[in-house]
Protein backbone atom coordinates (compact mmCIF):
# COMPACT_ATOMS: atom_id res chain seq x y z
CA UNK A 1 0.00 0.00 0.00
CA UNK A 2 1.13 3.50 -0.82
CA UNK A 3 2.12 5.33 2.37
CA UNK A 4 0.31 8.58 1.67
CA UNK A 5 -2.75 6.56 0.91
CA UNK A 6 -3.19 5.43 4.49
CA UNK A 7 -5.44 7.25 6.95
CA UNK A 8 -3.84 5.51 9.90
CA UNK A 9 -0.27 4.41 9.95
CA UNK A 10 1.65 2.66 12.72
CA UNK A 11 5.35 2.10 12.20
CA UNK A 12 7.42 -0.15 14.48
CA UNK A 13 5.44 0.81 17.57
CA UNK A 14 6.71 -0.55 20.87
CA UNK A 15 5.14 -0.22 24.27
CA UNK A 16 6.24 -1.52 27.65
CA UNK A 17 4.51 -1.55 31.01
CA UNK A 18 7.46 -1.52 33.37
CA UNK A 19 9.82 -4.25 32.24
CA UNK A 20 7.09 -6.04 30.32
CA UNK A 21 7.07 -5.29 26.60
CA UNK A 22 3.49 -5.54 25.41
CA UNK A 23 3.97 -4.28 21.83
CA UNK A 24 7.16 -5.40 20.10
CA UNK A 25 7.12 -3.43 16.87
CA UNK A 26 3.64 -3.09 15.44
CA UNK A 27 3.34 -1.80 11.89
CA UNK A 28 -0.07 -1.35 10.40
CA UNK A 29 -1.63 0.87 7.74
CA UNK A 30 -5.35 1.44 7.37
CA UNK A 31 -6.89 3.16 4.37
CA UNK A 32 -9.81 5.53 4.51
CA UNK A 33 -13.00 3.49 4.49
CA UNK A 34 -11.29 0.25 5.32
CA UNK A 35 -12.46 -2.17 8.02
CA UNK A 36 -9.61 -3.99 9.71
CA UNK A 37 -10.19 -6.74 12.26
CA UNK A 38 -7.58 -7.60 14.85
CA UNK A 39 -7.79 -11.11 16.24
CA UNK A 40 -5.47 -12.95 18.58
CA UNK A 41 -5.17 -14.55 21.98
CA UNK A 42 -6.02 -12.65 25.13
CA UNK A 43 -3.07 -10.62 26.38
CA UNK A 44 -1.46 -10.36 22.96
CA UNK A 45 -1.73 -6.55 22.98
CA UNK A 46 -4.88 -5.90 20.92
CA UNK A 47 -6.44 -3.38 23.33
CA UNK A 48 -3.09 -1.72 23.78
CA UNK A 49 -2.81 -1.13 20.02
CA UNK A 50 -6.19 0.63 19.99
CA UNK A 51 -5.36 2.71 23.08
CA UNK A 52 -2.11 3.86 21.48
CA UNK A 53 -3.87 4.89 18.28
CA UNK A 54 -6.07 7.46 20.03
CA UNK A 55 -3.35 8.49 22.44
CA UNK A 56 -4.86 7.09 25.62
CA UNK A 57 -1.46 5.65 26.42
CA UNK A 58 1.93 6.95 25.21
CA UNK A 59 4.23 4.69 23.22
CA UNK A 60 7.92 4.03 23.81
CA UNK A 61 9.20 4.08 20.25
CA UNK A 62 8.03 4.05 16.66
CA UNK A 63 5.45 6.37 15.18
CA UNK A 64 1.69 6.65 14.86
CA UNK A 65 -0.02 8.90 12.38
CA UNK A 66 -3.77 9.43 12.07
CA UNK A 67 -4.61 11.73 9.17
CA UNK A 68 -2.35 14.72 9.76
CA UNK A 69 -1.92 14.03 13.49
CA UNK A 70 1.43 12.69 14.63
CA UNK A 71 0.12 10.91 17.71
CA UNK A 72 3.54 9.91 19.08
CA UNK A 73 4.55 13.57 19.26
CA UNK A 74 1.54 14.70 21.28
CA UNK A 75 2.21 15.28 24.95
CA UNK A 76 -0.82 16.98 26.49
CA UNK A 77 -4.51 16.16 26.52
CA UNK A 78 -5.10 19.51 24.88
CA UNK A 79 -2.97 18.58 21.89
CA UNK A 80 -4.89 15.31 21.68
CA UNK A 81 -8.26 16.98 21.41
CA UNK A 82 -8.44 17.32 17.61
CA UNK A 83 -7.28 13.68 17.40
CA UNK A 84 -10.02 12.51 19.76
CA UNK A 85 -12.50 14.36 17.59
CA UNK A 86 -11.33 12.33 14.62
CA UNK A 87 -10.99 8.97 16.39
CA UNK A 88 -13.77 7.57 18.58
CA UNK A 89 -13.57 4.46 20.69
CA UNK A 90 -16.13 1.92 21.87
CA UNK A 91 -15.14 -0.21 24.84
CA UNK A 92 -15.86 -3.74 25.98
CA UNK A 93 -17.60 -2.56 29.16
CA UNK A 94 -19.63 0.17 27.36
CA UNK A 95 -18.28 2.80 29.81
CA UNK A 96 -21.38 4.98 29.67
CA UNK A 97 -21.71 7.81 32.18
CA UNK A 98 -24.13 6.39 34.77
CA UNK A 99 -25.47 9.78 35.92
CA UNK A 100 -26.75 10.79 32.49
CA UNK A 101 -29.53 9.41 30.30
CA UNK A 102 -28.87 7.69 27.01
CA UNK A 103 -29.60 10.89 25.09
CA UNK A 104 -27.41 12.97 27.39
CA UNK A 105 -24.59 10.46 27.09
CA UNK A 106 -24.67 10.90 23.33
CA UNK A 107 -24.93 14.71 23.51
CA UNK A 108 -22.43 15.50 26.25
CA UNK A 109 -19.09 15.46 24.47
CA UNK A 110 -20.19 17.23 21.25
CA UNK A 111 -21.65 20.06 23.36
CA UNK A 112 -19.13 20.19 26.19
CA UNK A 113 -15.94 19.29 24.34
CA UNK A 114 -16.50 20.32 20.74
CA UNK A 115 -18.71 23.28 21.63
CA UNK A 116 -21.33 22.42 19.02
CA UNK A 117 -24.76 24.00 19.19
CA UNK A 118 -26.96 22.15 21.66
CA UNK A 119 -30.05 22.03 19.48
CA UNK A 120 -28.15 20.80 16.50
CA UNK A 121 -26.47 18.15 18.68
CA UNK A 122 -29.78 17.00 20.11
CA UNK A 123 -31.16 16.45 16.62
CA UNK A 124 -27.99 14.55 15.75
CA UNK A 125 -28.19 12.46 18.93
CA UNK A 126 -31.82 11.51 18.31
CA UNK A 127 -30.98 10.55 14.74
CA UNK A 128 -28.12 8.36 15.96
CA UNK A 129 -30.23 6.71 18.66
CA UNK A 130 -32.78 5.93 15.96
CA UNK A 131 -30.00 4.49 13.85
CA UNK A 132 -29.05 2.04 16.61
CA UNK A 133 -32.78 1.43 17.18
CA UNK A 134 -33.01 2.94 20.64
CA UNK A 135 -35.21 5.99 20.08
CA UNK A 136 -37.63 4.89 22.76
CA UNK A 137 -34.80 4.57 25.32
CA UNK A 138 -33.53 8.13 24.95
CA UNK A 139 -34.51 9.05 28.51
CA UNK A 140 -33.40 5.82 30.18
CA UNK A 141 -30.32 5.78 32.41
CA UNK A 142 -27.54 3.29 31.61
CA UNK A 143 -28.50 1.32 34.72
CA UNK A 144 -31.93 0.72 33.20
CA UNK A 145 -30.59 -0.66 29.92
CA UNK A 146 -29.43 -4.15 28.99
CA UNK A 147 -25.80 -4.69 28.04
CA UNK A 148 -26.62 -4.75 24.34
CA UNK A 149 -28.62 -1.54 24.62
CA UNK A 150 -25.85 0.18 26.56
CA UNK A 151 -23.35 -0.86 23.95
CA UNK A 152 -25.51 0.57 21.19
CA UNK A 153 -25.78 3.85 23.11
CA UNK A 154 -21.98 3.79 23.35
CA UNK A 155 -21.79 3.37 19.58
CA UNK A 156 -24.16 6.31 19.11
CA UNK A 157 -22.03 8.32 21.53
CA UNK A 158 -18.91 7.54 19.51
CA UNK A 159 -20.68 8.49 16.26
CA UNK A 160 -21.93 11.78 17.70
CA UNK A 161 -18.34 13.03 17.66
CA UNK A 162 -18.56 12.68 13.85
CA UNK A 163 -15.29 10.77 13.76
CA UNK A 164 -13.39 9.61 10.73
CA UNK A 165 -12.35 6.43 12.50
CA UNK A 166 -13.95 4.25 15.16
CA UNK A 167 -11.99 1.78 17.26
CA UNK A 168 -14.03 -1.12 18.62
CA UNK A 169 -12.48 -3.08 21.48
CA UNK A 170 -14.21 -6.45 21.89
CA UNK A 171 -17.51 -4.67 22.09
CA UNK A 172 -19.56 -7.86 22.17
CA UNK A 173 -17.37 -9.80 24.60
CA UNK A 174 -19.39 -8.82 27.69
CA UNK A 175 -22.79 -9.42 26.07
CA UNK A 176 -25.03 -12.42 26.20
CA UNK A 177 -25.39 -14.29 22.91
CA UNK A 178 -28.86 -12.96 22.03
CA UNK A 179 -27.76 -9.34 22.20
CA UNK A 180 -24.48 -9.83 20.36
CA UNK A 181 -26.33 -9.85 17.06
CA UNK A 182 -28.03 -6.48 17.54
CA UNK A 183 -24.69 -4.82 18.25
CA UNK A 184 -22.94 -6.53 15.34
CA UNK A 185 -25.76 -5.42 13.04
CA UNK A 186 -25.22 -1.82 14.11
CA UNK A 187 -21.48 -2.09 13.46
CA UNK A 188 -21.97 -3.80 10.11
CA UNK A 189 -24.08 -0.86 8.94
CA UNK A 190 -21.28 1.55 9.79
CA UNK A 191 -18.76 -0.53 7.89
CA UNK A 192 -21.10 -0.70 4.91
CA UNK A 193 -21.44 3.07 4.99
CA UNK A 194 -17.68 3.30 4.58
CA UNK A 195 -16.64 4.48 8.03
CA UNK A 196 -13.04 3.52 8.74
CA UNK A 197 -13.07 0.91 11.51
CA UNK A 198 -10.52 -1.05 13.47
CA UNK A 199 -12.23 -3.87 15.30
CA UNK A 200 -10.76 -6.12 17.93
CA UNK A 201 -13.09 -9.09 18.03
CA UNK A 202 -13.53 -12.70 18.97
CA UNK A 203 -16.45 -13.07 16.57
CA UNK A 204 -14.64 -14.88 13.77
CA UNK A 205 -17.68 -15.23 11.58
CA UNK A 206 -18.32 -11.51 11.84
CA UNK A 207 -14.68 -10.71 11.11
CA UNK A 208 -14.78 -12.86 8.02
CA UNK A 209 -17.90 -11.10 6.77
CA UNK A 210 -17.12 -7.44 7.42
CA UNK A 211 -13.34 -7.14 7.35
CA UNK A 212 -11.38 -5.97 4.35
CA UNK A 213 -8.32 -7.24 6.16
CA UNK A 214 -7.62 -9.36 9.23
CA UNK A 215 -4.54 -9.07 11.44
CA UNK A 216 -3.54 -11.85 13.78
CA UNK A 217 -1.56 -10.72 16.83
CA UNK A 218 0.45 -12.86 19.21
CA UNK A 219 2.82 -11.74 21.97
CA UNK A 220 2.89 -8.11 20.87
CA UNK A 221 3.50 -8.74 17.17
CA UNK A 222 1.31 -8.85 14.11
CA UNK A 223 2.15 -12.36 13.02
CA UNK A 224 0.10 -12.45 9.89
CA UNK A 225 -2.32 -10.22 8.04
CA UNK A 226 -4.34 -10.41 4.86
CA UNK A 227 -7.84 -10.69 3.42
CA UNK A 228 -10.19 -12.75 5.62
CA UNK A 229 -10.36 -15.60 3.12
CA UNK A 230 -6.59 -15.99 3.30
CA UNK A 231 -6.28 -15.76 7.09
CA UNK A 232 -9.21 -18.03 7.88
CA UNK A 233 -8.90 -20.55 5.06
CA UNK A 234 -5.18 -20.67 4.39
CA UNK A 235 -3.27 -19.32 7.40
CA UNK A 236 0.48 -19.35 6.78
CA UNK A 237 1.89 -19.10 10.29
CA UNK A 238 1.64 -22.07 12.68
CA UNK A 239 0.59 -19.73 15.53
CA UNK A 240 -2.36 -18.47 13.47
CA UNK A 241 -3.32 -22.03 12.65
CA UNK A 242 -3.13 -23.03 16.30
CA UNK A 243 -5.23 -20.06 17.42
CA UNK A 244 -7.87 -20.58 14.76
CA UNK A 245 -7.93 -24.28 15.59
CA UNK A 246 -8.91 -23.33 19.13
CA UNK A 247 -11.55 -20.73 18.39
CA UNK A 248 -13.24 -22.00 15.26
CA UNK B 1 -35.88 12.16 91.59
CA UNK B 2 -36.76 14.28 88.57
CA UNK B 3 -38.75 17.21 89.63
CA UNK B 4 -38.49 19.24 86.47
CA UNK B 5 -39.33 22.91 86.55
CA UNK B 6 -39.71 24.64 83.21
CA UNK B 7 -41.36 27.81 84.45
CA UNK B 8 -38.27 29.84 83.40
CA UNK B 9 -39.08 28.99 79.80
CA UNK B 10 -41.94 31.47 79.94
CA UNK B 11 -39.42 34.30 80.25
CA UNK B 12 -39.13 36.04 76.83
CA UNK B 13 -35.45 36.80 77.51
CA UNK B 14 -34.61 33.09 77.77
CA UNK B 15 -36.81 32.33 74.79
CA UNK B 16 -34.91 34.91 72.77
CA UNK B 17 -31.57 33.44 73.84
CA UNK B 18 -32.61 29.94 72.87
CA UNK B 19 -33.83 31.05 69.45
CA UNK B 20 -30.79 33.18 68.76
CA UNK B 21 -28.49 30.41 69.97
CA UNK B 22 -30.20 27.83 67.78
CA UNK B 23 -29.98 30.08 64.73
CA UNK B 24 -26.29 30.73 65.33
CA UNK B 25 -25.72 27.00 65.66
CA UNK B 26 -27.51 26.36 62.37
CA UNK B 27 -25.63 29.16 60.66
CA UNK B 28 -22.28 27.94 61.91
CA UNK B 29 -22.99 24.32 60.98
CA UNK B 30 -24.24 25.08 57.48
CA UNK B 31 -21.64 27.68 56.62
CA UNK B 32 -18.77 25.50 57.83
CA UNK B 33 -20.20 22.47 56.02
CA UNK B 34 -20.46 24.41 52.77
CA UNK B 35 -16.85 25.57 53.01
CA UNK B 36 -15.75 22.08 54.08
CA UNK B 37 -17.48 20.66 51.01
CA UNK B 38 -15.52 22.98 48.72
CA UNK B 39 -12.25 22.22 50.52
CA UNK B 40 -13.00 18.51 50.16
CA UNK B 41 -13.71 18.78 46.47
CA UNK B 42 -10.59 20.73 45.62
CA UNK B 43 -8.44 18.70 48.00
CA UNK B 44 -9.53 15.44 46.43
CA UNK B 45 -9.07 16.90 42.93
CA UNK B 46 -5.57 18.05 43.85
CA UNK B 47 -4.75 14.54 45.06
CA UNK B 48 -5.65 13.12 41.65
CA UNK B 49 -2.91 15.24 40.07
CA UNK B 50 -0.33 13.06 41.85
CA UNK B 51 2.14 15.83 42.56
CA UNK B 52 4.35 14.53 45.35
CA UNK B 53 4.78 17.71 47.40
CA UNK B 54 1.10 18.64 47.06
CA UNK B 55 0.07 15.16 48.17
CA UNK B 56 2.31 15.53 51.22
CA UNK B 57 0.82 18.91 52.16
CA UNK B 58 -2.76 17.66 51.82
CA UNK B 59 -1.95 14.48 53.68
CA UNK B 60 -0.48 16.46 56.54
CA UNK B 61 -3.50 18.77 56.62
CA UNK B 62 -5.91 15.82 56.73
CA UNK B 63 -3.94 13.99 59.41
CA UNK B 64 -3.59 17.03 61.66
CA UNK B 65 -7.24 18.00 61.52
CA UNK B 66 -8.63 14.50 61.73
CA UNK B 67 -6.45 13.39 64.59
CA UNK B 68 -6.56 16.33 66.98
CA UNK B 69 -9.52 17.35 69.17
CA UNK B 70 -11.73 19.92 67.41
CA UNK B 71 -11.90 21.84 70.69
CA UNK B 72 -8.14 22.22 70.64
CA UNK B 73 -8.29 23.38 67.01
CA UNK B 74 -10.89 25.96 67.90
CA UNK B 75 -8.91 27.29 70.84
CA UNK B 76 -5.81 27.39 68.67
CA UNK B 77 -7.49 29.48 65.99
CA UNK B 78 -9.15 31.70 68.54
CA UNK B 79 -5.94 32.49 70.34
CA UNK B 80 -3.78 32.86 67.25
CA UNK B 81 -6.23 34.70 65.02
CA UNK B 82 -8.41 36.59 67.41
CA UNK B 83 -6.59 37.29 70.65
CA UNK B 84 -2.91 37.34 69.84
CA UNK B 85 -2.96 37.83 66.13
CA UNK B 86 -4.72 40.20 63.85
CA UNK B 87 -6.04 43.29 65.53
CA UNK B 88 -7.32 46.57 64.29
CA UNK B 89 -8.11 49.89 65.88
CA UNK B 90 -11.78 50.68 66.07
CA UNK B 91 -12.01 54.15 64.44
CA UNK B 92 -14.93 55.17 66.66
CA UNK B 93 -13.54 54.30 70.07
CA UNK B 94 -9.82 54.12 69.39
CA UNK B 95 -9.72 50.75 71.16
CA UNK B 96 -7.73 47.90 69.69
CA UNK B 97 -10.12 45.03 68.85
CA UNK B 98 -9.61 41.66 67.17
CA UNK B 99 -10.04 41.73 63.39
CA UNK B 100 -11.77 38.38 63.42
CA UNK B 101 -14.74 37.78 65.69
CA UNK B 102 -15.06 34.63 67.77
CA UNK B 103 -17.67 33.47 65.28
CA UNK B 104 -15.25 33.92 62.39
CA UNK B 105 -12.59 31.94 64.24
CA UNK B 106 -15.04 29.14 64.98
CA UNK B 107 -16.15 29.14 61.34
CA UNK B 108 -12.58 28.89 60.07
CA UNK B 109 -11.74 26.16 62.55
CA UNK B 110 -14.85 24.07 61.84
CA UNK B 111 -14.50 24.51 58.08
CA UNK B 112 -10.95 23.17 58.12
CA UNK B 113 -11.92 20.31 60.43
CA UNK B 114 -14.86 19.36 58.20
CA UNK B 115 -12.74 19.98 55.11
CA UNK B 116 -10.24 17.35 56.21
CA UNK B 117 -13.06 14.84 56.61
CA UNK B 118 -14.55 15.84 53.25
CA UNK B 119 -11.22 15.33 51.46
CA UNK B 120 -11.19 11.78 52.79
CA UNK B 121 -14.79 11.20 51.75
CA UNK B 122 -14.33 12.59 48.24
CA UNK B 123 -11.08 10.75 47.78
CA UNK B 124 -12.72 7.41 48.50
CA UNK B 125 -15.62 8.40 46.27
CA UNK B 126 -13.27 9.16 43.39
CA UNK B 127 -11.33 5.97 44.04
CA UNK B 128 -14.51 3.96 43.74
CA UNK B 129 -15.25 5.40 40.29
CA UNK B 130 -14.76 2.79 37.62
CA UNK B 131 -11.52 3.55 35.76
CA UNK B 132 -13.46 2.81 32.59
CA UNK B 133 -15.60 5.93 33.05
CA UNK B 134 -12.50 8.09 33.19
CA UNK B 135 -11.04 6.40 30.14
CA UNK B 136 -14.26 6.93 28.17
CA UNK B 137 -14.18 10.62 29.09
CA UNK B 138 -10.57 10.92 27.94
CA UNK B 139 -11.33 9.19 24.66
CA UNK B 140 -14.09 11.75 24.06
CA UNK B 141 -11.58 14.56 24.43
CA UNK B 142 -12.48 15.83 27.91
CA UNK B 143 -9.70 17.79 29.56
CA UNK B 144 -8.61 17.02 33.11
CA UNK B 145 -10.73 19.76 34.62
CA UNK B 146 -13.81 19.13 32.41
CA UNK B 147 -13.62 15.46 33.26
CA UNK B 148 -13.64 16.26 36.95
CA UNK B 149 -16.43 18.83 36.68
CA UNK B 150 -18.75 17.06 34.27
CA UNK B 151 -18.24 13.42 35.09
CA UNK B 152 -16.11 12.48 38.08
CA UNK B 153 -17.38 15.00 40.63
CA UNK B 154 -21.09 14.45 39.88
CA UNK B 155 -20.77 10.69 40.19
CA UNK B 156 -18.40 10.74 43.16
CA UNK B 157 -20.48 13.24 45.14
CA UNK B 158 -23.50 10.98 44.83
CA UNK B 159 -21.47 8.04 46.04
CA UNK B 160 -20.27 10.26 48.90
CA UNK B 161 -23.63 11.63 50.03
CA UNK B 162 -24.06 9.26 53.00
CA UNK B 163 -20.56 10.13 54.19
CA UNK B 164 -21.34 13.85 53.76
CA UNK B 165 -24.47 13.44 55.89
CA UNK B 166 -22.28 12.00 58.64
CA UNK B 167 -19.84 14.86 58.31
CA UNK B 168 -22.62 17.47 58.53
CA UNK B 169 -24.09 15.76 61.59
CA UNK B 170 -20.66 15.90 63.11
CA UNK B 171 -20.39 19.61 62.26
CA UNK B 172 -23.66 20.26 64.08
CA UNK B 173 -22.40 18.52 67.19
CA UNK B 174 -18.99 20.16 67.05
CA UNK B 175 -20.45 23.69 66.88
CA UNK B 176 -21.25 23.31 70.59
CA UNK B 177 -17.54 23.61 71.34
CA UNK B 178 -17.57 27.15 69.99
CA UNK B 179 -19.24 28.15 73.27
CA UNK B 180 -15.80 27.81 74.86
CA UNK B 181 -14.51 30.67 72.73
CA UNK B 182 -17.64 32.75 73.54
CA UNK B 183 -19.50 32.24 70.27
CA UNK B 184 -23.14 32.83 71.26
CA UNK B 185 -24.54 29.59 69.92
CA UNK B 186 -26.99 27.21 71.56
CA UNK B 187 -24.60 25.72 74.10
CA UNK B 188 -23.33 29.13 75.11
CA UNK B 189 -26.82 30.44 75.84
CA UNK B 190 -27.70 27.20 77.62
CA UNK B 191 -24.84 27.92 80.01
CA UNK B 192 -26.09 31.46 80.51
CA UNK B 193 -29.57 30.21 81.30
CA UNK B 194 -28.59 27.63 83.90
CA UNK B 195 -26.16 30.04 85.49
CA UNK B 196 -29.15 32.33 85.92
CA UNK B 197 -31.78 29.79 86.89
CA UNK B 198 -29.74 26.91 88.34
CA UNK B 199 -32.07 24.59 86.37
CA UNK B 200 -29.17 22.62 84.87
CA UNK B 201 -31.03 19.36 84.18
CA UNK B 202 -34.00 21.11 82.59
CA UNK B 203 -31.84 23.25 80.34
CA UNK B 204 -29.71 20.29 79.28
CA UNK B 205 -32.73 18.16 78.46
CA UNK B 206 -34.19 20.94 76.34
CA UNK B 207 -30.91 21.57 74.53
CA UNK B 208 -30.49 17.86 73.94
CA UNK B 209 -33.91 17.82 72.38
CA UNK B 210 -33.06 20.77 70.14
CA UNK B 211 -29.87 19.11 68.89
CA UNK B 212 -31.68 15.85 68.20
CA UNK B 213 -34.37 17.73 66.27
CA UNK B 214 -31.83 19.65 64.19
CA UNK B 215 -29.85 16.56 63.29
CA UNK B 216 -32.98 14.54 62.51
CA UNK B 217 -34.19 17.30 60.23
CA UNK B 218 -30.81 17.33 58.53
CA UNK B 219 -30.78 13.55 57.99
CA UNK B 220 -34.29 13.68 56.62
CA UNK B 221 -33.29 16.44 54.20
CA UNK B 222 -30.16 14.61 53.09
CA UNK B 223 -32.09 11.40 52.42
CA UNK B 224 -34.48 13.42 50.26
CA UNK B 225 -31.56 14.90 48.36
CA UNK B 226 -30.06 11.44 47.90
CA UNK B 227 -33.33 10.24 46.41
CA UNK B 228 -33.62 13.17 44.05
CA UNK B 229 -30.04 12.90 42.85
CA UNK B 230 -29.97 9.11 42.65
CA UNK B 231 -29.59 7.60 39.21
CA UNK B 232 -30.72 4.09 38.37
CA UNK B 233 -28.09 1.46 38.99
CA UNK B 234 -26.19 3.45 41.63
CA UNK B 235 -26.72 3.89 45.37
CA UNK B 236 -30.29 4.79 46.29
CA UNK B 237 -31.35 4.40 42.66
CA UNK B 238 -30.34 0.74 42.52
N1 LIG C 1 -2.02 -0.44 32.26
C1 LIG C 1 -1.34 -1.61 32.23
N2 LIG C 1 -0.36 -1.83 33.13
C2 LIG C 1 0.34 -2.99 33.11
N3 LIG C 1 0.13 -3.98 32.24
C3 LIG C 1 -0.83 -3.83 31.31
C4 LIG C 1 -1.62 -2.63 31.27
N4 LIG C 1 -2.51 -2.74 30.25
C5 LIG C 1 -2.28 -3.95 29.69
N5 LIG C 1 -1.28 -4.61 30.33
C6 LIG C 1 -0.75 -5.92 29.96
O1 LIG C 1 -0.44 -5.91 28.61
C7 LIG C 1 -0.76 -7.14 28.01
C8 LIG C 1 -1.61 -6.91 26.80
O2 LIG C 1 -2.83 -6.34 27.20
P1 LIG C 1 -4.00 -6.03 26.21
O3 LIG C 1 -3.53 -5.07 25.17
O4 LIG C 1 -5.16 -5.60 27.01
O5 LIG C 1 -4.25 -7.44 25.55
P2 LIG C 1 -5.52 -7.96 24.75
O6 LIG C 1 -6.44 -6.81 24.51
O7 LIG C 1 -4.95 -8.54 23.50
O8 LIG C 1 -6.13 -9.02 25.60
C9 LIG C 1 -1.45 -7.98 29.06
O9 LIG C 1 -0.52 -8.91 29.54
C10 LIG C 1 -1.80 -7.00 30.12
O10 LIG C 1 -1.73 -7.61 31.38
MG1 LIG D 1 -8.36 -6.48 25.28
Amino acid sequence: MNRTDALIELDQVTKSFGAFQVLKGISLAVKDGEAVCIIGPSGSGKSTILRCINGLIPINSGSIRVGTHEVHKMKTEKEMRPLRHQVSMVFQQYNLFPHRTALQNVMMAPVQVLGHDRREVEARARRLLAKVRLSEKADAYPGQLSGGQQQRVAIARALAMEPQVILFDEVTAALDPETVKEVLTAIRELVDEGLTCILVTHEMKFAREVADRVCFTDHGRIVESGPPAQIFDAPQDPRTREFLGQVL
Amino acid sequence: MFNLDYSWLADPVYQGWLIRGTLTTIELAFASSAIAFVIGLFGALALTLRIAWLDAVIELFVEVFRNTPPLLQMLFFYFTLSTVGLRMTDPATGVSVPLLSAFACALISLSLFGGALCIEAFRSGLDSLPRAVTEAARSLGYSRWQRFRRIEAPIASRICLPALTNIMTNQFKTTSQASVITVPELMYYAGQIYNDTFRTAEVMILVLFIYVSLVSLLSWGMVRIERVLAFPGYGKGA
